[in-house]
């Protein structure tokens, strides 16, 4: 990589900083003002080029193969470098323009042979369960093996990108669980991200993490356990935002400013000036 | 459950590293949340802002901000115009912290007040304090009011059908159900409009 003097490299590092952390759908806006700000081309797609790449394994970016209806995530779980990402379901593996989020050069790839019977299972019950809860979702299962365990990783992905209204939104969840032994835990991570900008600027940026013991038997069985584990918890999950939001709204928020005093009444600012004035007339 | 507000002012530093020719415009335009500071003296606590003057500060009237806020810090600090005077009014008043909720307001109201020559002075009886003539004007400009109803309606409110949106409780088994959802969804986001004077 070329030699870039120290302040150049610092402000890239900021340039890169503020790519990532664009809301969702927001990427775009956020490329471009970072790219008048550094004003330096060359600098930003090669000092960026790995934030860019993050963000969209991060944000679970979904991307659709030519001719195919399916949509398949971007994930750290399918980066094969070099630029390549692999779809599990399709059994083919891409390469992946991350500014256009565009895929191309499709090329057989058959992932772990000895998880296929359980990736199977385990995806077409999670495609079942995300196709009635998420109006606009999308899921990738993986079966690799992780530090010398045999893992299924469930990612899914929703999003909805109204920039005419002022507002993205996108929820993400990854679960994984181990097959090795008859007994093993589900670990998930449930992310909410919500930016509204219509005269003003809210970010609701949520996560929570969950932990369910699984009993592993066959993989239909098992498959059936471990969608209804993540549907308990995604529903759960839901419900505790929206009773947060009352919570936020009946106390917290009050405690910083009342809708009205204590009294139930707006002040009545011609009393306290005749009580100012009185008062200063006595003190004269 | 965590929930975290976004704060975006330390964004500000970042922006002014890179691009120093932009700090004046950038923190001249975008408000940073109020500082305090304490006066030794009074023994009272005081908000920092860009208008601050040494000697000019003047304290607000407390209890507007008693009432609404129990507790916080205001400030209030005025100059003389050609023909009349400004101030600016700070408020800060943070959450108690207790049930794990941290919160934050801060308002900056900048207040501009014209006097026409041959305009009635006020009736007083060897009182030079011009500034209780133009409290109660000043007291009725609600826009705090105003803008804290809009974000409990409509800020809170529509972050929260966003995310309802984005996923449902209940099953959708087919498209008719998904399509009455994005409907009713539209409805309601258009239904709730933001009116600021």
């Amino acid at each position: 990589s070329a030699d870039f003097p120290s302040q150049a490299t610092g402000d890239v590092r900021i340039a890169a900083n503020f790519v990532t952390h664009a809301p969702p759908g927001e990427f775009n806006e956020v490329f471009n003002d970072v790219r008048l700000l550094l004003n330096n081309d060359n600098l930003l797609r090669e000092g960026a080029a790995h934030a860019f790449a993050q963000y969209n394994m991060d944000q679970f970016t979904p991307v659709k193969l030519d001719g195919s209806e399916e949509s398949v995530l971007i994930t750290e779980h399918g980066d094969l470098g070099q630029g390549r990402f692999f779809d599990p379901r399709k059994r083919v593996s891409f390469r992946f323009d991350h500014l256009r989020k565009e895929a191309s050069d499709p090329q057989p790839y058959e992932g772990e042979t000895a998880l296929r019977s359980w990736r199977d299972a385990c995806d077409e019950a999670l495609s079942a369960y995300v196709k009635e809860h998420y109006p606009t979702g999308v899921c990738t299962v993986y079966g690799k093996t992780v530090d010398g365990q045999q893992t299924i990783i469930a990612c899914i992905e929703g999003h909805q990108f109204q920039p005419k209204n002022f507002w993205n939104g996108r929820c993400r969840s990854e679960w994984k669980f181990t097959i090795s032994q008859s007994s093993a835990q589900v670990v998930g991570v449930l992310k909410i991200q919500v930016h509204y900008y219509e005269d003003g600027n809210v970010q609701l940026v949520s996560h929570k993490e969950v932990e369910e013991s699984i009993v592993v038997t066959n993989e239909t069985q098992t498959a059936k356990e471990f969608v209804k584990i993540i549907e308990n918890a995604e529903n759960d999950y839901q419900t505790a935002i929206s009773e947060n939001y009352q919570t936020m709204s009946d106390t917290t928020f009050k405690a910083l400013r009342r809708q009205l005093p204590v009294t139930r009444t707006k002040i009545d600012w011609n009393k306290i000036l005749s009580y100012k004035i009185g008062k200063e007339m006595q003190n004269a | 459950v965590r929930v975290i507000v976004r704060v975006c002012a330390c964004d500000c530093v970042r922006v002014i590293v890179c691009v120093p020719s932009l700090c004046e415009d950038l923190l001249s335009s975008v408000d940073q949340p109020l500082k305090i500071a304490r006066d030794k003296v009074v023994g009272k606590d005081y908000l920092l802002c860009d208008y601050n003057r040494d000697g000019d500060s003047y304290r607000c009237s407390t209890e507007y901000r008693d009432l609404y806020f129990e507790g916080g810090v205001s400030s209030v600090y005025l100059w003389d115009l050609d023909h009349g005077f400004a101030g600016v009014i700070l408020i800060k008043k943070a959450g108690d912290g207790s049930k794990k909720i941290k919160g934050c307001w801060d308002s900056i109201h900048v207040v501009e007040v014209q006097v026409r020559a041959g305009a009635p002075l006020p009736v007083q009886t060897g009182i030079n304090n011009v500034n209780c003539f133009y409290l109660p004007n000043l007291g009725n400009m609600d826009m705090e009011n105003k803008i804290r109803s809009t974000l409990n309606e409509i800020y809170f409110g529509k972050t929260k059908d966003i995310v309802n949106g984005l996923r449902s409780i209940e099953s959708l088994p087919d498209n008719q159900k998904y399509r009455q959802l994005q409907r009713e969804l539209s409805q309601v986001l258009t239904q709730r409009q933001i009116y600021i004077d």
